[in-house]
């Protein structure tokens, strides 16, 4: 191996590749282009229904019991702390009305409610909604609410008439404490989503260089004409596999930009489940550079996977296919990761190719760190680059495979 | 100067070249001649060390070429027939600098070499144009230079005319030519009687591995009481065919 033609070959193919319009196109451009029109529909669409389930509820009053009292029973008692409830038309058919979204609830109250109340009988409100709508039962537990507000304050004005203490109907008080800290408590989508994209990209962000970078350059006819140079094969392989490294950084790089201007744009999209601040980790420095180490030896891992597929195939079309698969092998363990809590990460995760970035980064995102595991990661992620390398050098020096046709 | 000793290249259970001995002097051409699959390109890729003999060498301007493949290197062009092979994103002159850094040519010597290639070969209008976009004419120049950016003593052409065109036949002619007179020495492989004929200082006729036999075009035809290289061919490749 010779470090000089290894710098010359990388120099080269990084040149050819940038000069390819369609192949930066889609791989770089793209993602930070598509990444934000996603988030902002899918976020800009699930901000809207939030607003609309929280600040938009429409009732009505069943017209049998329409009547001015009982309207004002509604509007100016039980939900009169609540703004966002608005009180239309009375409709003829609860059902339709509410099935057909003309209206999120129909109430009825018992027509001689006032007598019930008085007498210190219970009387019957009958909400009408539809569980199986989004809106209908988002908001119902808003209605419930004021309802039992209404509730406990007609208690204690009893109470209060009875001269009893009103403080006989809290026996307990809660507290809440959460240990959640502060900052990272909106982090939920993002400890979802983040390990799994980054494992992904890293591991197929490579396949259109390392496709054209070998099964091409068989395919063209400049393979051969390129081994008979005074360059050695390894270090023909070895600056192609810089390359292919490279190319998937950036890959990863260009998605994350995107992600980057898509929270800017929807920062609602990556919080849904969380509890609302969503800035800022708490990850140290030594655990931070472990991380980027590991999520790159992965992509260089999957970069020598990928070369010496691309060598072993006979042609470029002969290589897509092949990598299309090892894009499906890639995603099982990203996607059936994807609930897993950062304290459920288990050792042998670790040992495992592609799962030990994804075990690194949620335990990480989760806010603990533990560097035992993390260097088992990382140890575990050096010995598979240099296994796969070996792996594509080995295949690279076999005449049966290079100049199979 | 170029000497071949005994060298075979068995895949598997095929034995693709099988025990050939020659030996080409400096300027001289060697014209390989035989059927498809008969052992040319084998032979060439195992001279120009992509393939290693299964047993057997052969000697390459001083330099064995099992035991030091990497000055074997150094001093071989080679040049193949059909596609040219270059980089369509490259100009003509990347294409061209990039098989000389990798031959360990020093960035002056390099700039310098370039400059007489295009020279040479009449490239200067498009020598900074990607090689994409040129014609096939232009292509075959990049492609010429670029085999010989090393100034190798040896050449290796394996089929060079084979799919093209009459001009761009002639031009390859041309540069065997120009090699042989600059004192290169030269493999050429071929299907055609005709080019081998008119290029070539000896001639050697390969069938399923073996050579046949080798010799000038008059010796041939003397011996095997012929008179074109045609019946020469037919006569030792039908015989063994037969056999
Ligand atoms: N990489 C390889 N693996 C297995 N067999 C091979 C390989 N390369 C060549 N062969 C076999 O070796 C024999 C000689 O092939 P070679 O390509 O040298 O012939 P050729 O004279 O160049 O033929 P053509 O005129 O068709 O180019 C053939 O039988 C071929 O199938
Ligand atoms: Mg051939």
């Amino acid at each position: 191996m010779n470090l000089k033609h290894v710098w010359i070959v990388f120099k080269k193919e990084v040149k050819d590749i940038a000069r390819d319009r369609k192949t930066i196109l889609t791989n770089i451009l793209v993602p930070i282009v598509l990444m934000p029109l996603l988030f902002y529909l899918l976020g800009g669409g699930i901000e809207r229904m939030g607003k609309d389930i929280t600040e938009n509820i429409t009732i009505a009053l069943s017209v049998s019991s329409d009547t001015e009292e009982i309207r004002n029973l509604l509007k100016n008692d039980i939900f009169a702390g609540n703004p966002n409830i608005k009180l239309l038309e009375a409709v003829e058919d609860p059902e339709e009305a509410v099935r057909s979204e003309r209206v999120r609830f129909v109430i009825d109250v018992d027509k001689d409610y006032a007598k019930k109340l008085e007498d210190g009988l219970p009387f019957s409100i009958t909400v009408t909604y539809d569980q199986s709508n989004t809106k209908s039962s988002g908001s119902y537990r808003i209605i419930l609410d004021s309802i039992n507000e209404y509730n406990q304050k007609i208690v204690k004005e009893r109470l209060k008439n009875l001269n009893i203490d009103i403080n006989i109907l809290e026996p307990t008080k809660v507290i809440q404490k959460n240990v959640a800290k502060e900052k990272t408590g909106g982090n939920m989508m993002l400890m979802m989503m983040l390990p799994m994209l980054v494992s992904i990209l890293m591991a197929v962000g490579g396949i259109p260089a390392a496709t054209d970078l070998v099964a091409g350059e068989k395919e063209r006819g400049t393979l051969e004409p390129l081994l008979t140079t005074q360059s050695g094969r390894v270090s023909i392989l070895l600056g192609k596999y810089l390359t292919v490294t490279a190319f998937s950084i950036v890959c990863v790089i260009s998605q994350f930009i995107g992600v980057a201007i898509g929270f800017k744009i929807s920062p609602n999209f990556l919080i849904i489940g969380g509890t609302g601040t969503n800035n800022g980790f708490n990850i140290p420095p030594l655990a931070l550079l472990l991380i980027v180490i590991i999520t790159i030896t992965l992509g260089m891992f999957f970069s020598g996977i990928q070369l010496a597929i691309s060598t072993y195939a006979r042609s470029f079309k002969e290589a897509q296919t092949y990598l299309s698969f090892l894009m499906i092998i890639a995603m099982v363990p990203a996607y059936a990761t994807m609930m897993l809590q950062p304290g459920d990460v288990r050792l042998y995760m670790f040992f495992i190719p592609l799962l030990n970035v994804i075990a690194s980064l949620k335990m990480v995102l989760g806010n603990i760190i533990n560097y035992t595991y993390l260097g088992i990661a990382f140890g575990t992620s050096i010995i598979y680059v240099v296994i796969s390398l070996i792996f594509a050098a080995s295949l690279f020096n076999k005449e049966k495979v290079l100049f199979r046709n | 100067m170029l000497e071949v000793k005994n060298l075979s290249k068995a895949f598997g259970n095929v034995i693709a070249v099988n025990n050939i001995s020659f030996f080409v002097g400096k300027g001289k051409v060697f014209g390989l001649v035989g059927e498809n699959g008969a052992g040319k390109t084998t032979t060439i890729r195992l001279l120009a060390t992509m393939l290693k003999p299964t047993s057997g060498t052969a000697v390459l301007g001083g330099h064995d070429l099992v035991r030091e493949p990497e000055k074997v290197r150094g001093i071989v062009g080679i040049l193949f027939g059909g596609e040219s092979g270059l980089y369509d994103r490259l100009t003509a002159a990347e294409n061209i600098a990039y098989f000389g850094e990798l031959n360990n040519m020093d960035k002056h010597t390099l700039k310098e070499r370039i400059k007489q290639l295009t020279k040479i070969f009449e490239m200067e209008e498009y020598i900074n144009r990607k090689t994409g976009s040129l014609s096939k004419g232009m292509k075959q120049k990049v492609a010429f230079a670029r085999s010989i950016v090393h100034n190798p003593e040896i050449m290796l052409f394996d089929e060079p005319t084979s799919g093209l065109d009459v001009t761009a036949i002639r031009n390859v002619h041309e540069f065997i030519e120009n090699c042989k007179n600059e004192g290169k020495t030269i493999i050429f492989s071929s299907h055609s009687m005709v080019e081998i004929e008119k290029l070539c200082d000896k001639i050697g006729i390969i069938h399923k591995g073996k050579l046949v036999d080798v010799g000038t075009v008059s010796e041939l035809l003397e011996k095997h009481n012929e008179n074109t290289l045609e019946n020469v061919f037919v006569k030792l490749v039908g015989d063994k065919n037969e056999s």
